[in-house]
């Protein structure tokens, strides 16, 4: 199968989200698609998947021209995604998620075909039970399973490995190889880590800023991969122990910053056998104390249950048993209101769908945030939002016209001055290196104030490398509460899937 | 999509289309067109009389357009309007049984009824904002259902412990005493305390919804009510105090049908008022500066149709058919001429596709 | 026992043009549109029935009149809220309002006229069995054909390609344009078969269960009756059909009640259902509160029949009527 493309531009609004990208994708290959957040990669697999139409351009496959493709069309000719958030249906069956969109089968040729291919993938997917039910690792094997029976030629992976554990990951590589080793089939990686590129990868298309900018054949050079993906000063910063994998050194860097101090003070908060649920599922009872300035990473695989744990945290969800100390005082059925006043505060992973006002003006948000201050608006969001956090100068702008990093960093600076403990789920999601970099300063300058910082993430690289105490839920239980130092991402990972407990005991493993 | 136009072409066109969907329905009712809309139109401002019965629709209209304000501010659907004027109603007649005509001072028994009337709407656009609140009950489920049980209230009341001394009448309760009526203007219907109160409820709301924070808050809530709840606006709390100062303003206008218009309680006492009102509002995509504008006009229109069945022997219903068809026209225009700009006015969550 | 069945059967009968309006509705609403013309449309094609079956002479072309009306109006709800893009609840109120009065207003010249009616059919063999016989083998047409709409919705969403494609298009719009889906097509097409079933319901009023038009019909109300057993029944055309039939008995017993409690009922009971429409969606979103299942789960026998959470929304519709509140 022969893809080529040729000066794809896509714009939106005034973003050049792909600018001129010409690209020949090779038989028999396994290409990856590396770049910063925000650098195109998504939207450039996007127009080639069908989703999308772009502005200006076209799509060569096996020598056909196709100027603006649909979904089906690219399914038609071959091309198939698996993107990065689940684009399947939970609460229909396995089955049914299998079969839409493909061949006209009846219930029951749905259900062999799947128990089928799904076997000699090496994948068991229950066929009669709702998706939702599924892990992400799950949701992605059938996916997997459905592509290949629509007989995917060229398969588009958009961030396969976040939420899954580093064994599935080792799972997926293992089909994506035989995949594309199979009658010249194409593979694309979209990722923004480096290692992973460099594991599975014959070639390695770098964007920046909506172009393409380098292309690399093995051996891999890291630093020139670095350079071209961040530029040349940024590379040097760009050191972000999430992209490189250096983990275990950044890591001790972090622990040297924890002042003795803290670990003497007494406990911020003291969760006794406290089980907090929502509508859909509830977790068992957990015990842990919470001290001021820690920093805690908590980790699991999509769904484990640390979602729950951080919304419980946060006041967000039910306190259906025991007792939740902040301060000294019960928060359990306590309003937010109450949660607010004892310094508790939470930042969303949906930032703009959970935590900004789209329609209202910068400003507005400002006057909201901080209601108790009299005097000019403008010159409170000059010295708390412009200064201190960097947000775009532009008070009047609605708060749906900032990007990704910018919409961070209107959430942080909304951080009441009162917070003792900040609950923040996936603060550096889609964000890219130097709004990283700025969030993290912030949270360690609160960290070292006296806030307690838990936070949860999809990056263990990013985990190891910021906390200086881990937490690990799998399967909707606490598995794992550890301290940061001598953890590895391997460890983590077993705590992530279960196998720590298997390992421990006697026997095989 | 298409190029900018102008609001001016908007209107035209909506207008236009508005007339000719009109002509389509006269015709298919067999009326001739230009007699109907004449007396439609013209029945509402040919003479002082009719002048004056315009504004006595014009109040209660313009009074419940200024309520809804406050609703659509926070993003509520407050259909349960009707129920709201109902309850107003209820009141301020339920207090007026009370004081002795001979010796009560009748201004201070007008204004006690009046404040009982506000209090009564409010309790009960209270009722709907709980349901939503706590049993995240939508409140179109919870307006029409206590609209219903209103009228269902203010029948029992009719026939039962208020009814008319000697036997039970659908033309309402005992009349009021003479003391106790709202005085008229050139011994007409309407009120001129009625028209103070409604400009001075207007003017108050809109102040409070556009310059103050609480404004500022609601409007928060109607964006984003999750974000609200982090950022602790608490959003529970806004919804009911907005839902309290609409449903105070529409029992407002109850209070002054009872005392200014009917001087007694009937059936059916909120007139359609309310659905009326949330056309006007819709109508000029609750710009709040256009809203006395699209009262007025449907008013004129209320009271032309009036005379319809005399005249034409036409159904009254028909003011009702070109106030929707109107409104219809104009979020169809706005929708095809400014990319939206009037339509995407009505907020984000009020629309079902996040698109 | 003879009481019993021909309660038995009034409810079957006051049921239907309910169980004929939350199906259409809930086709509607399964692709991703919330039709709030319901009310309204029911309303018109009780008029546009009558008056059709009046001219033709034949109630069955009145049947058909009335579901093209429905249609129509749908049409209308489509053009301006899914092609336009203005917000469809808006436009779904405006109209409700708008075909109440344009009913009221055409229909004029029909109003407390004599017209046919649907009659009644015997099912030979059946209607001989003592109790069945009085439930459901002498029946209004209409009856049967809201039993076989139930069956054949439930077959069609359940069993079939198309129904699937539905429930995908629904739950999830994103991901079934992703699989090639014409998600904005569907949305068109049931939104009209909704409106459609909304019509017949509307002639199932003016041809068989309250036979005629005037100002008011009766079938006033009954639209948004509707809508409230679509969310109680979970969007499941089974669950739906006993939502109606739920209903229909709450009106049945009104006209029983009468005799024991004359005067007061008959508003009382006209009125009834809407407070109750209020506390089934309260107990419906109580039960899928934490503090309800919590507490429930502790009482053994309780706890079982309390079981699953209710189906939430399809996934289109979620944050619109399914409020998630603070």
């Amino acid at each position: 199968m022969d893809v080529f493309l040729s000066r794809i531009t896509k714009r939106y609004g005034r973003i050049l989200a792909n600018d001129g990208v010409t690209v020949a994708l090779k038989p028999g290959r396994i290409h990856g698609l590396l770049g910063e957040n925000g650098a195109g990669k998504s939207t450039l697999m996007r127009v080639l998947a069908g989703h999308v139409m772009c502005d200006e351009g076209f799509i060569k496959v096996d020598g056909v021209r196709h100027a603006g493709l649909t979904p089906a069309g690219a399914m038609g000719l071959g091309i198939g995604m698996l993107s990065q958030d689940p684009l399947d249906f939970p609460p229909l069956a396995a089955w049914e998620n299998f079969t839409l969109g493909g061949r006209p089968r009846t219930r029951r040729q749905a259900r062999d075909r799947l128990a089928e291919l799904s076997e000699s993938l090496g994948f068991t997917l229950r066929p009669d039970d709702p998706v939702e039910r599924f892990t992400v690792a799950e949701r992605q094997q059938l996916e997997l399973t459905r592509l290949i029976d629509a007989d995917v030629r060229l398969l588009i992976l958009d961030e396969p490995t976040t939420g899954i554990s580093p064994e599935q990951k080792d799972i997926l590589f293992r089909i994506l190889r035989d995949f594309a080793a199979n009658k010249g089939r194409i593979v694309i990686l979209v990722t923004h880590k480096l290692p992973e590129a460099e594991e599975l990868c014959h070639e390695v298309l770098v964007m920046r800023r909506g172009r393409l900018v380098g292309s690399f054949e093995p051996p891999y050079d890291a630093g020139l991969l670095l350079e071209t993906m961040f530029g040349p000063e940024a590379a040097k910063a760009a050191t972000e122990p999430e992209i490189t994998g250096q983990a275990a050194m950044a890591a001790i860097r972090v622990r040297e910053a924890a002042t003795p101090q803290m670990a003497q003070a007494p406990a911020l908060a003291e969760l006794a056998d406290v089980a907090f649920s929502d509508e859909k599922s509830a977790l068992p009872p957990v015990s842990l104390a919470l001290r001021p300035g820690e920093v805690v990473g908590v980790a699991g695989v999509a769904g484990g249950g640390q979602e729950l744990f951080l919304r419980g945290l946060a006041g967000l969800a039910r306190v259906r048993s025991g007792r939740y100390g902040l301060g000294g005082a019960d928060m359990r059925g306590r309003t937010m209101a109450a949660f607010s006043q004892a310094g508790v505060h939470f930042l969303p992973a949906s930032r703009m769908e959970e935590g900004l006002f789209p329609g209202l003006s910068l400003a507005d948000h400002a006057r909201l945030g901080f209601p108790n201050e009299r005097g000019d608006i403008r010159d409170l969001f000059s010295r708390r939002f412009v200064d201190r956090f960097h947000v775009p100068d532009q008070p009047g702008a609605p708060a749906a016209s900032l990007s990704g990093g910018n919409q961070q960093r209107l959430l942080l600076s909304l951080i009441p001055d009162n917070t003792r403990l900040l609950v923040a789920e996936s603060p550096t999601r889609g964000l890219d290196v130097a709004s990283c970099a700025q969030v993290w300063e912030h949270l360690h300058a609160l960290a070292a104030q006296g806030t307690a910082v838990v936070f949860s993430s999809e990056d263990l690289d990013e985990i190891l490398a910021r906390s200086g105490r881990i937490l690990v839920f799998f399967n909707r239980r606490l598995a794992a509460d550890t301290p940061a130092a001598g953890q590895t991402v391997r460890g983590l990972g077993r705590h992530m899937t279960g196998r720590a407990a298997q390992a421990a005991a006697p026997g095989p493993a | 999509m298409k190029s900018p136009s102008p609001a001016s072409i908007n209107i035209l066109s909506a207008l236009a289309l508005a007339l000719a969907a009109t002509l389509a329905v006269l015709f298919f009712a067999g009326a001739p067109p230009l007699t109907t809309l004449a007396v439609l139109f013209g029945g509402g401002l040919d003479s002082t009389a009719s002048l004056l019965k315009t504004f006595s629709s014009f109040i209660p209209l313009f009074l419940c357009a200024t309520a809804l304000l406050a609703t659509y501010a926070a993003g509520l659907w407050n259909i349960g309007v009707e129920g709201q004027i109902t309850l107003g109603a209820v009141f301020a007649a339920g207090f007026l049984r009370l004081p002795d005509p001979a010796t009560f001072p009748p201004a201070l028994a007008l204004i006690l009824a009046l404040a009982a009337a506000f209090a009564g709407g409010a309790l009960w656009a209270l009722l709907a904002g709980a349901l939503r609140a706590y049993g995240r009950v939508h409140e179109i489920f919870s307006g029409l259902g206590l609209n219903f049980a209103a009228t269902g209230v203010t029948l029992w009341l009719i026939l039962g412990p208020w009814k008319r001394a000697g036997m039970a009448s659908l033309s309402g309760t005992e009349p009021l005493p003479e003391a106790f009526r709202l005085p008229g203007f050139a011994g007409k219907p309407a009120s001129m305390a009625g028209l103070v109160l409604a400009v001075t409820a207007f003017a108050l709301t809109v102040w409070l919804l556009k310059r103050t924070t609480w404004g500022l808050k609601l409007a928060a809530v109607r964006q984003n009510l999750k974000a609200a709840r982090l950022i602790g606006l608490s959003p529970k709390r806004r919804l009911l105090e907005a839902m309290a100062l609409c449903g105070g303003l529409a029992g407002l206008a109850g209070g002054l049908l009872v005392t200014g218009l009917y001087h007694r309680l009937i059936p059916s006492i909120s007139g359609n008022f309310g659905y009326t009102a949330i056309l006007a509002v819709l109508m000029v995509s609750l710009a709040p500066l256009f809203v006395p504008v699209s009262c007025f006009f449907f008013a004129v229109l209320l009271a032309g149709a009036v005379q319809l069945p005399m005249a034409l022997e036409l159904d009254s219903s028909l003011s009702g058919v070109i106030q929707g068809v109107l409104v219809l026209a104009f979020l169809a225009a706005g929708r095809m001429g400014i990319g939206g700009r009037l339509g995407g006015r009505l907020g984000g969550k009020l629309t079902g596709d996040k698109t | 026992m003879d009481v019993f069945a021909a309660t038995l059967a009034a409810v079957l009968f006051a049921g239907a043009p309910l169980a004929l309006a939350a199906l259409g509705e809930t086709l509607s609403e399964r692709a991703g549109v919330i039709n709030l013309s319901v009310d309204g449309t029911v309303l018109f094609s009780a008029m546009a029935a009558f008056v059709t079956a009046r001219v033709t002479g034949d109630a069955w072309i009145g049947m058909l009149g009335g579901a093209l009306a429905g249609a129509f109006v749908a049409g209308v709800l489509a053009v301006v809220g899914l092609w336009l893009r203005a917000p469809i609840l808006a436009v779904g109120f405006i109209l409700t309002l708008l075909c109440r009065d344009l009913a009221y207003f055409l229909g004029h010249a029909h109003a407390r006229q004599p017209g046919p009616d649907l009659g009644v059919w015997t099912i030979p063999g059946l209607s001989d069995i003592p109790f069945a016989g009085t439930v459901i083998g002498r029946q209004s047409p209409v009856v049967y054909l809201s039993i076989v709409a139930v069956a054949a919705a439930s077959f069609f969403l359940y069993r079939t390609r198309a129904g699937l494609r539905l429930r995908a298009a629904g739950e999830s719009p994103r991901a079934a344009f992703a699989r090639g889906i014409p998600v904005e097509r569907l949305k068109v097409l049931y939104c009209l078969a909704g409106g459609a079933f909304s019509g017949l319901a509307g002639a199932a009023y003016s041809l068989a269960v309250k036979p005629g038009w005037g100002h008011p019909q009766g079938a006033e109300g009954a639209g948004w009756i509707a809508l409230a057993i679509v969310i109680f029944g979970g969007w499941r055309p089974s669950r739906v059909v006993l939502g109606a039939y739920f209903f229909a008995l709450i009106q049945v017993m009104g006209i029983h009640l009468q005799d024991f409690l004359p005067g007061l009922s008959s508003t009382l009971f006209q009125i009834a259902p809407f407070p109750v429409m209020i506390l089934t969606l309260l107990f419906i979103n109580i039960r899928r509160s934490g503090r309800f299942r919590d507490a429930v789960q502790n009482v053994p026998l309780l706890g079982r029949l309390a079981g699953k959470p209710p189906a939430g929304a399809p996934g289109a519709l979620a944050g619109v009527l399914d409020q998630d509140a603070a």
